[in-house]
């Protein structure tokens, strides 16, 4: 009968090789433009790698921030000293106008900002998730009423409202989250909905359905893996866009003063005298932080969509 | 098979290719064979005999953690030697390839015509309104009759075999001298696939194209082919005239796809193809011949002529 | 009148109807029967619906008009544990063996969550995919393969093997040999007539390839402009 060689494990490699050099190539005569192109992604290629090593370590950095301030931080963000000094020894960047050292307040902000971002980001990739993967999957009425649903919610602003409900109700941050969260899930739902269309046509899922699983096995263990690498990118981008929202509302000082993120250190540096002063070792840092923490989210996310696109470019059968 | 050296387009020597991976694999060890001018050779084989590869080499398709071994001469010139600067000049030009799936060769967003003048436009510097009408007459040679209409189709609005005469009326525009056609009647029905195989018919008969066939169905290339080499586990185990081959096929392998053809009843081979990073020791279909000797299992046999053919099997010494 | 049989009766499917448009039919008026054991050949040009019959008489999609008979039994308006039970009973093989098992996914965990589905018990697992991977003729180290390391014809057995896990009584198979090489076409065709005649199963087989239904089937029809003409 068949013996241990019989898994055609290289002959298949071999041919998904040959499918690469086939969709490589679009048509005899043009042959230049696609072995160029690739060759030049080659050599961007390494400095693509470094790029993303880079902005790996920035985003582990500021996680350690997060998770281990007092290890950073030289003294408690609440410890009162004399308030308006300027950077020295024994203060890094000063103190604020009731005395804080602002390095500490910086390091233990970290944890405020990212926390506020991944929860917010949380929050609405699940929503788009589930609401896209139900009506992508189902298709007909549900389909229309989800997407319907997520235009709406499109179209209501996110400032105005939390202005609104600020008036109404004691800022806090977990309405900062909720508000947050609750109104960016449109775009995940929108590519969720798309990819469980194309993936429901699938010869697994019809073969699945065909023998009775039920939808909720067939989307959890047939159409959700086959989406997660898509999610990856767009939920770190998400925590990327929710850091920037909430630094502008606590800016606009629709934030939670109680916990200092570096939103709200940005909104005291200008309105409790920092900018007239020209305290620039108060306002600068906390910008500074929000720029490099978010744009290196940001790279990571892209770095993962990148990926994700070189996977699904090495054949379908692969990812 | 060595042919008279005055008329030979292309010539194969002892071509090896391996692959460097997390292993390293030998897809093809030692091909050789040749094709004269206006003729057309046929490799047959299965998916994952290596036959694709030999496509690829020829024409410096294959991915960069290849390695190359062996001649490849075309017109007495090395092209394995060429750079990518002279070897753009070839393709398409001289030497022309089609592949299996037309959907994946034409764009989607570009009409027929746009896509036909292409080559005309990039190796001729013609103009586009002289290349459009160079491309129509190449679709009315490739006997469309409404081809002024079909100049402005997209490739969704045609059926697979519609595509695949496209493509080669696209191949064929600047008249190469060989043509290569990987797995063309791959996934098409009945009666595309007899459409394909009288454009071919014309291409030799009227430009005399030399043609290199590879394909894995013995019946579509009975019809088209002047030599047959059969290739199994990246060998060549036969090359023969296409007569000679389905009269009297020499090698078990031969003998057993003949049988699996629906006119001999659909008898199959037992067994798999060996995975090519560890082909059996000695002969490499022993595990699957039924006229297999204990011999066959230790030694590794070469390829020998015989009367003007060639096959690689003890029953042959 | 009850017999043991898989009938359609007087099947129509149309795309697209709505209040502006009359929609683009299928097919219209198709009746034929599948007898256990036996194989009832559908030919027929490509795109003409003998995919979607197919899928119809399957399960996985509703006609427009008409019923299939399972056993006498109707299947539409019938209890969904009826429904369920029915499933099982009839399944499909599709072309493209690539598509058949999500490619995130090790065959053997493809195949263990079909048996636990059935509630088949963790301890007679083994036996069961034992016994099915003899029949298709595979060695069990597949089942730690993901689908891209395997090759067309070994995909197209597994996916036999996994229907069979089902014990069906009757199999839709939709161009099963179209994506695979004539010789390796020889193997599944052999080892679909195995199966065939060991667990008397009936097939519905679909193809472009006349010669390949003549070798299969006991009767066949042509699905021809939305209309079925059987030959026998």
């Amino acid at each position: 009968m068949s013996q241990s060689a019989c898994i055609e494990g290289s002959c298949m490699k071999e041919a998904c090789v040959e499918e690469n050099s086939e969709k490589r190539q679009e048509k005899p005569g043009f042959k230049l433009f696609g072995e160029v192109s690739f060759r030049s992604f080659r050599k961007h290629e390494s400095s693509l790698a470094l790029f993303n090593w880079i902005s790996i370590l920035l985003f582990t950095f500021f996680l350690f921030m997060a998770f281990f301030p007092s290890s950073l931080a030289p003294y408690a963000p609440e410890e009162r000293f004399i308030p308006y000094e300027a950077p020295s020894g024994r203060h890094l960047l000063g103190t604020n106008d009731i005395g804080n050292d602002i390095l500490s307040e910086l390091v233990f902000g970290a944890r405020i900002s990212i926390t506020v971002g991944f929860a917010a980001a949380l929050i609405s990739t699940l929503i788009g998730t589930v609401l896209g993967l139900c009506a992508g999957y189902f298709r007909g009425v549900l389909d229309e009423l989800l997407m319907g649903f997520t235009d709406v919610v499109l179209v209501i602003p996110k400032i105005p409202l939390i202005i609104v409900l600020g008036a109404f109700l004691r800022p806090s941050i977990w309405i900062l989250i909720l508000v947050l969260g609750l109104l960016s899930w449109e775009s995940t739902a929108r590519v969720t909905r798309s990819k469980a269309l194309q993936l429901r046509e699938a010869g697994y899922v019809k073969s699945a359905q065909c023998m009775g699983f039920s939808p909720y096995h067939i989307m959890t263990s047939d159409i959700f893996p086959n989406i997660i690498h898509v999610l990856l990118p767009k939920f770190m981008l998400a925590i990327a866009s929710a850091m920037i929202s909430e630094a502008s509302l606590s800016f606009l000082g629709l934030g939670d003063i109680s916990l200092k993120s570096w939103g709200i250190m940005l909104s005291f540096a200008f309105f409790r005298g920092g900018f007239i002063r020209d305290m620039w070792w108060w306002y600068m840092p906390p910008g500074i932080c929000i720029t490099f923490c978010v744009l290196s989210i940001a790279l990571v996310g892209f770095g993962l969509e990148a990926k994700e696109k070189e996977y699904s470019e090495e054949g379908a059968n692969i990812s | 098979m060595k042919s008279h050296a005055s008329s030979t387009l292309l010539e194969v020597r002892d071509l090896e290719v391996s692959f460097q991976g997390i292993e390293t694999v030998t897809v093809l060890s030692g091909i050789s064979f040749s094709i004269r001018e206006s003729e057309t050779l046929a490799l047959v084989g299965e998916t994952g005999c290596g036959k694709s590869v030999v496509a690829h080499t020829i024409m410096h398709l294959l991915p960069p953690e290849s390695r190359v071994k062996g001649a490849v001469e075309f017109k007495g010139k090395n092209l394995l030697g060429l750079n990518e600067k002279e070897m753009t000049k070839i393709r398409g030009k001289e030497i022309a390839i089609i592949f299996q799936d037309p959907s994946l060769a034409l764009n989607p967003v570009y009409s027929i015509g746009h896509q036909l003048a292409e080559p005309l436009r990039v190796h001729q510097k013609e103009k586009k309104k002289a290349a459009l009408s160079r491309a129509a007459i190449a679709l009315k040679c490739m006997s469309f009759e409404n081809f002024s209409e079909c100049i402005n189709y997209y490739p969704s609005w045609c059926s697979g075999g519609m595509n695949q005469r496209f493509l080669i009326a696209a191949s064929t525009m600047l008249n190469p001298a060989l043509l290569i056609a990987d797995e063309p009647s791959k996934g098409l029905d009945k009666k595309c696939v007899a459409e394909l195989e009288t454009e071919l018919k014309k291409l030799k008969v009227e430009r005399k194209t030399s043609l290199l066939l590879i394909s894995h169905d013995l019946g579509f290339v009975q019809r088209l082919a002047n030599r047959i080499a059969v290739m199994y586990a990246g060998e060549i185990i036969e090359l023969a005239d296409s007569s000679s081959v389905f009269e009297k096929p020499l090698h078990p392998y031969t003998r057993g796809l003949l049988n699996s053809l629906p006119e001999k009843g659909f008898i199959p081979i037992p067994g798999f193809s060996p995975p090519l990073n560890s082909p059996p020791l000695g002969c490499r279909f022993h595990p699957r011949c039924p006229l297999r000797e204990k011999y066959c299992i230790q030694v590794h046999p070469e390829l020998k002529e015989i009367d003007g053919r060639a096959v690689r099997c003890f029953l042959y010494p | 009148m009850f017999s043991i049989s898989l009938r359609a009766d007087h099947l129509s499917k149309t795309y697209g109807t709505g209040l502006l448009s009359r929609g683009r039919c299928i097919f219209r008026e198709v009746s034929f029967e599948i007898k256990p054991g036996t194989t009832f050949g559908l030919m027929g040009p490509s795109g003409e619906g003998k995919t979607t019959l197919g899928r119809v008489i399957a399960g996985i999609e509703k006609p427009t008009e008409g019923t299939v008979y399972y056993n006498g039994s109707p299947l539409s308006g019938i209890k969904k544990t009826v429904h369920a039970a029915f499933r099982r009973r009839v399944q499909i093989m599709f072309q493209d063996p690539s598509d058949a098992f999500n490619p995130r996914k090790t065959i053997g965990n493809s195949v263990s969550e079909v048996l636990a589905l059935f509630k088949v018990l963790g301890t007679e697992h083994a036996s069961k995919t034992r016994e099915m991977l003899m029949t298709i003729g595979l060695p069990e180290e597949v089942f730690f393969r993901y689908p891209s390391q395997l090759s067309g014809g070994q995909l197209q057995r597994l996916a036999l093997g996994r229907i069979l896990l089902l014990e069906p009584e009757y199999i839709v198979l939709d161009e099963p040999t179209s994506a695979l090489d004539v010789s390796v076409q020889a193997q599944i065709l052999h080892m679909l007539k195995k199966v065939q005649a060991e667990k008397n199963i009936g097939y519905l087989l679909i193809s472009h390839d006349e010669v390949v239904i003549r070798f299969m089937s006991e009767s066949c029809g042509l699905l021809e402009n939305g209309r079925l003409k059987i030959i026998n």
